[in-house]
């Protein structure tokens, strides 16, 4: 670095920038290695993992943990699944409409909430999922109660499209999250993560710029459940279920919180370990508690400073 | 109405049973550099804290350009016009020198006077470089890309007076800025602090350490468990006989 205008000048953007090329690389060439219709179906969870906990991340960047992020899944989820069953709306309508309604439940929550300091957030996020939960569970013959919505129309006519359709989601969503990272809004996020007091101080709005993460952040998490409703063609009260929540929370976590690489290496790590100890049940929580414990002692920063602390041995080393 | 840029009318403010400011009068005139000094616990950082929206005043007025700002939120106040530095300084401690300068540059006031001053036909200044600009005011600029929890107290004590000053006050308020320095970083801050008087900067500064800050501002005020025990020309504070009763007592030489 010689000079500080290299610094946002266009060639370390596009060095940084060939990383997230490769990666996209490696997402839409997959299908020619991966054969089979249960490891697609694998990968297109990764896809949608990895959605979500790059959402989720977005409000990370101000130290805020939310942890009812499947409130936006279940809310969006049930509004395409219910669009679509009784209007008969297509995906295409389903999903920015369910968008926009997660995101006006972010935009309501946060506004009611992210004005205060202090835990207070994190407990609410928590009630409102579990509320809405609690309700979906036991809601009338039109939202299906406790069986949830089956019936909805698929996404896509093959399972390729579905794979395809999530993957470019999820790349789209990658790159939001880097534009966002080197944005004067990405720093003005960090800043209020790092020091609030001092933010407010400098003249920036930071309830405003809280409330518009929240907003960012529910509705692609709503884009993704309304997506995951039509690709699994149903709607159950799970999805709104705080397991959801606190496995897309720990996802970032434990893939590094705040940072663009974090989540998508959480994304991966969690769901193949989800599927590959599905045999264990439930008790598969306890793999990831001891994940998340044994990484907070290791690498409290996640998997992505292991990721980092490895990639430039190997750089210097060759 | 006046013309004082800030006028703060009788602020009182008790916290439960202690009285931490009461019935505090102060006018501040374009151009003026005035110092509040008094003990530790004296009111002075709760002063602040009212004055810039941080705490509400149980009572009284504070009028900035004749604008009631009483109970406007930190971030208008400093977009109206009015900033202050922390005591305890705590910046954005995981991010470079730089990105920490350009928070205030990117509040609502930074962009608009940078719009103002762009001539026409012409692109605005990037915050960035706006950014740097301040960070060669308090001498930090070959440190741009340092993290800002490298940087030594002093450095970081000149970067938040420096963050301060990026958000164009037209009054600036610091908070113990010479405390904990060392003698070389003191005199950088007290070229400083001249050079912003000279070009016409109102300051109030809020100081332990008299050496330095009588030589350096016009009018002191004196506080004494919140309340006003005296205000007048450096002088006359060190003469007051309340004042050296309460404050100077025997430490002074």
């Amino acid at each position: 670095m010689n000079t500080y205008q290299d610094l946002f000048g266009l060639t370390i953007f596009y060095r940084r920038l060939r990383g997230l090329v490769i990666f996209s690389t490696i997402v839409l060439m997959a299908p020619l290695v991966v054969k089979g219709g249960y490891f697609m179906e694998v990968l297109f969870l990764c896809n949608y993992y990895v959605v979500l906990a790059c959402s989720w991340d977005i409000l990370a960047y101000t130290g805020k943990v939310n942890f009812g992020h499947s409130l936006f899944v279940g809310a969006a989820g049930y509004t395409a699944a219910v669009l679509n069953l009784h209007l008969g709306w297509g995906p295409w309508l389903t999903l920015p409409i369910g968008g926009i309604v997660a995101g006006l439940f972010g935009l309501f929550i946060g506004t009611v909430t992210l004005r205060l300091r202090g835990p207070y957030f994190g407990g609410v996020t928590f009630c409102f999922a579990m509320l809405l939960y609690k309700l979906l569970c036991v809601s009338p013959k039109t939202l299906g109660g406790e069986e949830g919505l089956t019936g909805v129309s698929p996404l896509m006519s093959s399972l390729l499209g579905n794979y395809y359709f999530s993957a470019i989601f999820m790349l789209a969503v990658v790159f939001l999250l880097y534009f966002v990272s080197r944005s004067s809004f990405g720093i003005i996020l960090r800043s209020i993560g790092e020091n609030e007091t001092a933010s407010e101080g400098s003249g920036i709005n930071t309830t405003f710029y809280k409330v518009a993460a929240f907003t960012i952040s529910g509705t692609i998490a709503g884009v993704a459940g309304a997506m995951y409703t039509h690709i699994m063609m149903n709607a159950s009260p799970a999805m709104a279920h705080e397991a959801l929540g606190s496995l897309v929370l720990m996802m970032a976590v434990v893939g590094g919180m705040a940072s663009i690489i974090g989540p998508i290496i959480g994304g991966y790590t969690l769901t193949i370990i989800n599927e590959a100890f599905r045999f264990m049940g439930d008790l598969r929580l306890l793999i990831y508690t001891g994940l998340v414990l044994g990484m907070f002692l290791v690498a409290p920063k996640g998997l992505y400073d292991i990721f980092i602390r490895v990639f430039r041995r190997v750089v210097v080393r060759t | 109405m006046n013309s004082d840029l800030l006028n703060i009318q009788s602020i009182s403010k008790a916290f439960g049973g202690l009285q931490a400011v009461s019935r505090f009068d102060l006018q501040v005139k374009e151009e003026d550099i005035i110092g509040i000094i008094g003990p530790n616990g004296a009111g002075k950082t709760t002063l602040f804290n009212l004055m810039t929206g941080f705490i509400r005043p149980d009572s009284g007025e504070v009028l900035l350009k004749g604008e009631n700002i009483t109970r406007l939120k930190p971030f208008q106040i400093v977009n109206r016009g009015m900033s202050r530095t922390f005591q305890l300084v705590d910046l954005f401690k995981e991010m470079t020198v730089l990105e920490n300068m350009m928070i205030p540059c990117f509040s609502k006031r930074a962009c608009r006077q940078r719009q103002e001053i762009c001539p026409p036909g012409q692109k605005e200044e990037k915050s960035y470089i706006a950014a740097m600009r301040f960070l060669e005011t308090v001498g930090l600029a070959d440190r741009f890309n340092e993290k800002a929890k490298n940087l030594a107290f002093g450095e970081l004590r000149l970067l938040d007076i420096g963050r301060a000053m990026a958000t164009q006050p037209d009054i600036l308020l610091l908070d113990e800025p010479f405390s904990g320095l060392d003698v070389a970083d003191t005199e950088i801050l007290s070229s400083a602090i001249r050079k912003m008087h000279q070009q016409g900067q109102a300051m109030i500064i809020i100081e332990h350490r008299l050496r330095e800050f009588l030589k350096l501002v016009e009018r002191v005020v004196a506080i004494v468990f919140g309340e006003k025990i005296a205000e007048g020309t450096p002088q006359e504070i060190m003469n007051n006989r309340k004042v050296i009763d309460a404050y100077l007592g025997d430490t002074r030489e």
